[in-house]
C-alpha cells in the first residue's frame, strides 16, 4: 500500500533546479531506497517532503491526501518523520532527553489520534518510561542514556536521531545517510533494525551511500541524478541499468567537470 | 501645493541619508553576518567628530570631511572588526546582537563623556545654508548634496559587489567562511574591509546630518531604527530594497512633519510623538507583510554547554538563603542607599524575565523595560490600594501585549525579534509613555502592594518583597527548565528544524515563551512600589538590561541577579566615589562618574571571549560548597557572625564590607577542600590562615586609616586578592574548575591554527584509535 507519493515534484533555488519533475512512491511495510551521487538532490527531496523547502511545482501525497501546503510541524503530525544528513541532535541534552523530547512533543498533539503504528515492542505503551526504555534498548543506547549527545561520536548521534524520530511514531520515516559513521558490524545490526521496523508496517525512504546495505534492505530503488529520477526498480534491475552506471562512474553524456562523479555542491 | 512640494523634496533628501546609513548596515550584515546595532552610534560619533574637527579646531569643511569619512571612520570600523567582531565569529545570534548592543551603549556613554550634553553642539549646513530655487521651492544645497551622495553610494556599491573580485569575495565570506579560506581567500581581510566600508557609510550619514540639527548623541544613535525599518524592506540583504524603503520612509516622515502638528490628537490620544513613531510602525507593517521564513537544516552545533541545570533542592535552599541574606544586609543599610539597592533588585527581576526567553529558548528582546513600564502603569491605574488582583491583571496584560508584539517577528528569524522589540520600545516611548493620561507630567507613582491587612510601608519591606519575588520566580524558572516544556525549549534552541519535524509548532512555542517573559518583566513593574519617570521605560534604558543579563550569564537565575546588581551598583558607585578619579597616564584623569557612563557597555563588548557569561564561571567555584553540608553550615555561621558584629556596631561599615569580601572570596570557596580528610596538616594550616585573615580584616581601621572612598575600595580589593593568593600558596594548586572547550572546527585544523597533539587525539578518538596506537601511527613518542 502506498503511504507517501511524490507527483512530479520540482524544487528551484533561484536559477538552479535542484529537483526536477521527480515522482516517487514509498510503500508501507517496505524500505524504499533513494540513491544518487552527491549533489543529486536527495536531501532537497527530503526537505520538500517534510515541508522545510517549498516545492516550485508538483505535489506531495500522504495516504492519498495532498499535504503540499501544510507546514513542517503539521506534516510531522500527519505521520512524516525524518533524520538529517548533517546532524540536528539536541546537543545540550542527554541521549535519554533527546528521545524524551520526541515523546513529549508527540504526546502534546497525538492525544486524540487513532492508533499509531506499533513497529517496536513497548512503543505506544501508556507509560513514557516503558516506551523510552524500549527505544533505548532496541538501539543499544542504554549505557549512554545519560551522556550529553554533543559529546557522542557521529554514528551514535545518528542512532539518537533515529530514536527521537521513532518516539514521534511516524507512518513514514525518511532516513538521510543513517549508516555513515557506523562500522561494519553496527551497519549489519542497523540493517536488521530497518527490516524489523518495516515488517511491522513502517514505510521507510532511505538515502544511503553504503551500497551493500541498500542492496540488502531495499525492495525498490529510485536513482536521482542532477535532480531527475533516472531509474526505478528492484535493486537488481537498478544495478544493471546503464544510465545509473554512467551517473556513478561519470562516463555518460553529462560528465561533470573535474573528477569523475563530481557534481555541484548540494543545495541545502 | 507648495508646502507639499517642499515636504516631498525634504523627504527625498532625508531618504538619501537613510539610504546611505542603511546601505552601510546591509553591507556589514551581508559580508560579516553581524547585524550592527551600533551602526547609528557610528554615525553619531562621526557627526561629533566632524563638529570637533571643523567647529572646535577650525579645520575647513573639505579637509574635515575627508579626515572623518575617509580616514578616521574606516580605521575605526576596521579596528572594531579586528578587536571585537572577529572574536564572536561562530557564536550564537544572541551573543552577536548583545555585543553590538553593548557597543551602542558604550559609544553613547563615551560620547556623553567627551562631549558633555550640558553644552550645545551645532554645525552650519554646507554653503551656509545657501539655497537654490526649483519649481519655486527653495532647496538648500545641503539637501542636494545628500541626494547626489546617495546616488553615488548606490552606484559605487553596485559596482563593487557585482564587478570586482573583492566584492565577490565579500559575498562569499558570509556564505561559507571556511570554504573561502580553503580556496585561498582571506576572510579576515575581507570582513575587516566590509566593516571599514560600513563605518565609512555611517560616517557620511553622520556628517550630512550634522548640519540638520543640534547634535544629540541619543537621537543620532537611534537613527539606527530608521535604518532597520528601511533595510527590512529588502529582507536585510538587498540594496535596491534599501533604496525603495528609504524613499517610502523619508516621504512618510516629511509629510508627517508637515501635516501632523505637535498639538494634534485623536480623542484623548496626543499625536505629539507620531512622527517619531513612524519608523517603528513601518518596521512592523513590513514585517507582517513578509512571508514566513524557511527553516534551515544546516547541522546543529554540538558543543555541550557549560551551564549545568541546578537541582530543585539547590534552587529551594538557594532561594531561602537569598531572602535571608537580603533581609540581614538590608537591615544594616540606611535610607537612600536602601532605595538604590532596591533599584538593583528590580533590575535583577527584569533580567530574570530574560532567563526563559534568551537563556532557555535562545530568543532575544531589547524592550524589557517597556514591559516593566506597562506593568507599572497598569498597576498604578488599577491597583491604587495595592491590591494583589491588580498585580495579576497587570501581569496578564503584559503577557497579551508581549504575544501580540512578538507574533509577526517570530515567524521570521531571530534577528527580527531584536528589531521588532527595539521598535516596540521606541513606539511606546513616542506614543504611550508620553501621554498625559498614562504618565501625567512624564512620571507615575506605582502603589505599594497590600496583602490583606499587611501593607508594604517601608523601603526595607519593599526590598524584602522584591527579594521574595525574585526567589519565587527564580525557583519557578528552575522548575520550568526541569519540566517537559523546559526540555522542549532547550531542544528548540539546539535545533528548531528537528523540533518542527517532530510536530512542534515553533511559532506558538516561541510566542508562549515571549509572553511569559513579558509577564515577568511586567510583574517587576507592578511590584516596584516607587515613582517612575518615562525615560526609565525607553529603549536606551532597556538595552543595558538585556546586555548585562547576558553578561551575567543568561542561562541561570544567579546570572540575572549578578547582572541586576551590577546595573544597580552604578548609581551607588557614582555617589560613593563622586570625589575620586582614576588616573590614566599623567595627563588624563578620568572621573569615576564618567567611567560609570560607559563601563557597562565596555563590559558587554568583552562578551565575545566568554559567551556563557560570568555566572557559570562563578557558580563552578561555589558549586562544591552547595554540595557539602559542613561547608554550607560554616558559610552561613560565618556570615551570621559578621552580620551580628555589624548590627551591634562592633565593626564599622567599611570593615564589614571588607570582611564579607574576604570571607566570600577567600574562605567560602576553600571550605569544601578543607573538609576533605586528605592531607590534614596542610588543610588545617590553610584553614587557620584564612580564618585569621578574616578576623584581622574586621579589626583594620578602614574608616580612619584611609582618606578617600576610592582608595579604600581599591585597598580592600587588593587585600582580598592577596588573601586568596596566599591561601592558595599555602594550600597548593587548586584545579581549574571550568575546562575550556575546543573552539576551532575540525575542518579548519591545520589551516586556521597549527595541528596540535590534542587535535590528533580527538581525531583518533573518532576513528577508534587509542592514544598509544596514535603515537605508533604518527611516529611520535611524546
Amino acid at each position: 500500500m502506498t503511504v507517501l507519493e511524490l507527483e512530479s515534484l520540482s524544487v528551484r533555488f533561484g536559477g538552479h533546479l535542484a529537483v526536477s519533475d521527480a515522482s516517487l512512491r514509498v510503500e508501507g511495510g517496505r524500505v524504499t531506497g533513494l540513491i544518487g551521487p552527491n549533489g543529486a538532490g536527495k536531501t532537497t527531496t527530503f526537505n520538500a517532503i517534510c515541508g522545510v523547502v517549498p516545492p516550485s511545482s508538483g505535489r506531495v501525497l500522504l495516504d492519498g491526501k495532498d499535504i503540499s501546503s501544510a507546514g513542517t510541524h503539521q506534516r510531522a503530525r500527519l505521520g512524516i518523520g525524518r533524520t538529517f544528513q548533517r546532524l540536528e541532535v539536541f546537543g545540550s541534552l542527554s541521549v535519554a532527553d533527546n528521545i524524551r523530547v520526541g515523546q513529549e512533543i508527540r504526546r502534546s498533539w497525538s492525544r486524540r489520534k487513532a492508533a499509531l503504528p506499533q513497529y517496536l515492542d513497548g512503543l505506544g505503551d501508556p507509560s513514557p518510561d516503558v516506551e523510552l526504555a524500549a527505544i533505548l534498548t532496541r538501539l543499544d543506547l542504554v549505557a549512554l542514556a545519560d551522556q550529553p549527545v554533543g559529546a557522542l561520536p557521529t554514528g551514535q548521534a545518528r542512532l539518537v536521531e533515529l530514536g527521537r524520530a521513532l518516539a514521534a511514531r511516524p507512518s513514514v520515516l525518511l532516513l538521510d545517510e543513517p549508516a555513515s559513521g557506523l562500522d561494519e558490524q553496527e551497519t549489519d545490526a542497523f540493517g536488521d533494525l530497518l527490516l524489523q521496523l518495516a515488517s511491522h508496517g513502517l514505510g521507510i525512504l532511505l538515502v544511503e551511500h553504503d551500497v551493500p546495505l541498500v542492496m540488502r534492505v531495499c525492495e525498490r530503488l529510485s536513482v536521482l541524478d542532477f535532480g531527475q529520477i533516472i531509474a526505478e526498480g528492484t535493486p537488481a534491475e537498478v544495478r544493471a541499468n546503464e544510465a545509473v552506471l554512467s551517473a556513478y562512474l561519470g562516463t555518460g553524456p553529462t560528465p561533470a567537470p573535474g573528477a569523475p562523479g563530481a557534481a555541484p555542491v548540494e543545495a541545502q | 501645493m507648495r508646502t507639499f512640494l517642499t515636504a516631498t523634496i525634504g523627504g527625498l533628501s532625508t531618504a538619501a541619508i537613510y539610504a546611505i546609513t542603511a546601505s552601510g548596515l546591509v553591507v556589514t550584515y551581508t559580508t560579516s553576518g553581524v547585524f550592527n546595532f551600533a551602526h547609528g552610534a557610528f554615525s553619531m560619533m562621526a557627526a561629533f567628530m566632524y563638529w570637533q574637527v571643523h567647529v572646535a579646531w577650525g579645520v575647513p569643511t573639505l579637509p574635515a570631511i575627508v579626515l572623518v569619512v575617509f580616514v578616521v571612520a574606516p580605521l575605526f570600523g576596521a579596528l572594531i572588526e579586528r578587536v571585537i567582531m572577529r572574536g564572536i565569529e561562530g557564536t550564537s545570534e544572541v551573543v552577536k546582537i548583545v555585543v553590538t548592543v553593548s557597543l551602542f551603549v558604550a559609544l553613547l556613554g563615551l560620547a556623553n563623556v567627551i562631549w558633555p550634553p550640558t553644552q550645545s553642539y551645532t554645525v552650519l549646513p554646507f554653503f551656509n545654508n545657501a539655497a537654490l530655487s526649483i519649481f519655486g521651492v527653495k532647496v538648500g544645497w545641503a539637501r542636494l548634496i545628500a541626494l547626489a551622495v546617495a546616488l553615488a553610494v548606490a552606484g559605487g556599491l553596485r559596482f563593487v559587489f557585482t564587478s570586482t573580485r573583492l566584492g565577490i569575495a565579500m559575498r562569499a565570506v558570509v556564505d561559507d567562511r571556511s570554504l573561502l579560506q580553503l580556496n585561498g581567500g582571506r576572510p579576515g581581510r575581507t570582513s575587516m574591509l566590509s566593516w571599514a566600508i560600513g563605518a565609512g557609510l555611517a560616517a557620511i550619514a553622520g556628517v550630512l546630518l550634522a548640519g540638520e540639527q543640534t547634535l544629540s548623541a541619543t537621537t543620532l544613535s537611534l537613527l539606527v531604527i530608521n535604518a532597520y525599518a528601511v533595510a527590512v524592506v529588502g529582507r536585510l540583504r538587498s540594496l535596491p530594497g534599501v533604496f525603495v524603503g528609504s524613499v517610502i520612509l523619508g516621504l512618510l516622515v516629511a509629510y508627517g512633519q508637515q501635516y501632523v502638528s505637535s498639538e494634534a490628537a485623536i480623542g484623548p490620544v496626543s499625536l505629539s510623538g507620531a512622527v517619531t513613531a513612524i519608523p517603528a510602525v513601518m518596521l512592523f507593517v513590513v514585517m507582517v507583510l513578509q512571508p514566513q521564513d524557511r527553516l534551515e537544516a544546516r547541522g546543529a552545533t554540538r558543543v555541550p554547554t557549560a551551564a549545568r541545570m541546578p537541582s530543585m533542592k539547590l534552587a529551594l535552599w538557594g532561594g531561602l538563603a537569598f531572602v535571608l541574606v537580603t533581609a540581614a544586609l538590608g537591615n544594616l543599610i540606611a535610607g537612600p542607599d536602601l532605595f538604590k539597592v532596591a533599584g538593583g533588585y528590580l533590575f535583577a527581576l527584569v533580567m530574570l524575565s530574560l532567563v526563559p526567553l534568551t537563556g532557555y529558548a535562545g530568543q532575544i528582546s531589547l524592550a524589557q523595560m517597556t514591559f516593566t513600564g506597562i506593568g507599572a502603569v497598569a498597576m498604578a491605574a488599577w491597583g491604587a490600594s495595592g491590591s494583589p488582583l491588580a498585580v495579576v491583571a497587570s501581569v496578564l496584560l503584559c503577557a497579551v501585549v508581549g504575544a501580540v508584539v512578538a507574533l509577526p517577528a517570530l515567524r521570521l528569524s531571530g534577528i527580527y525579534l531584536a528589531l521588532a522589540t527595539a521598535a516596540f520600545g521606541l513606539f511606546c516611548s513616542a506614543m504611550v509613555f508620553n501621554q498625559q493620561d498614562v504618565m501625567p507630567g512624564l512620571s507615575r507613582q506605582v502603589p505599594r502592594l497590600a496583602l490583606g491587612p499587611f501593607k508594604i510601608s517601608s523601603d526595607y519591606q519593599q526590598l524584602v518583597l522584591l527579594a521574595v519575588t525574585f526567589a519565587l520566580v527564580g525557583i519557578g524558572l528552575v522548575a520550568l527548565r526541569r519540566s517537559a516544556w523546559g526540555r522542549r525549549l532547550a531542544a528548540m534552541k539546539d535545533s528548531p528544524v528537528a523540533c518542527a519535524t517532530l510536530g512542534l509548532n515553533l511559532t506558538a512555542t516561541k510566542v508562549a515563551v515571549f509572553a511569559l517573559s513579558a509577564a515577568i518583566a511586567g510583574l517587576a513593574g507592578s511590584l516596584a512600589g516607587r515613582t517612575f519617570i518615562s525615560d526609565e521605560f525607553g529603549l536606551p534604558a532597556s538595552l543595558p538590561v538585556t546586555m548585562l543579563a547576558v553578561v551575567g550569564g543568561i542561562g541561570s537565575v544567579a546570572g540575572a541577579f549578578m547582572g541586576g546588581i551590577f546595573l544597580g551598583a552604578f548609581p551607588i558607585a557614582s555617589t560613593v566615589f563622586a570625589a575620586n578619579a582614576i588616573g590614566v597616564f599623567r595627563f588624563v584623569s578620568l572621573p569615576v562618574t564618567d567611567l560609570v557612563a560607559f563601563a557597562p557597555g565596555a563590559t558587554g563588548v568583552s562578551l565575545g571571549r566568554e559567551p556563557d557569561g560570568a555566572a557559570p564561571q562563578m557558580a563552578a567555584g561555589f558549586r562544591a560548597v552547595g554540595e557539602s553540608v559542613p561547608s554550607l553550615v560554616v558559610s552561613f555561621a560565618g556570615f551570621a557572625a559578621l552580620w551580628l558584629l555589624a548590627r551591634l556596631d562592633v565593626v564599622g561599615g567599611w570593615a564589614f564590607v571588607a570582611a564579607v569580601l574576604v570571607f566570600v572570596l577567600a574562605v567560602v570557596p576553600l571550605l569544601p577542600l578543607l573538609f576533605n580528610p586528605e592531607d590534614m596538616g596542610r588543610k588545617l594550616a590553610t584553614g587557620i590562615f584564612v580564618g585569621l585573615c578574616t578576623v584581622v580584616t574586621v579589626f583594620i581601621p578602614w574608616d580612619t586609616a584611609i582618606a578617600s572612598n576610592g582608595m579604600r575600595a581599591l585597598v580592600i580589593v587588593l587585600w582580598a586578592v592577596l588573601v586568596v593568593r596566599t591561601a592558595i600558596g599555602v594550600h597548593g594548586a587548586v584545579p581549574d574548575v571550568v575546562p575550556r572547550g575546543p573552539r576551532t572546527s575540525p575542518d579548519m585544523v591545520g589551516i586556521d591554527t597549527p595541528l596540535t597533539r590534542a587535535d590528533a587525539v580527538d581525531a583518533g578518538r573518532v576513528l577508534g584509535i587509542d592514544e598509544d596506537e596514535l603515537d605508533l601511527v604518527t611516529g611520535r613518542s611524546q
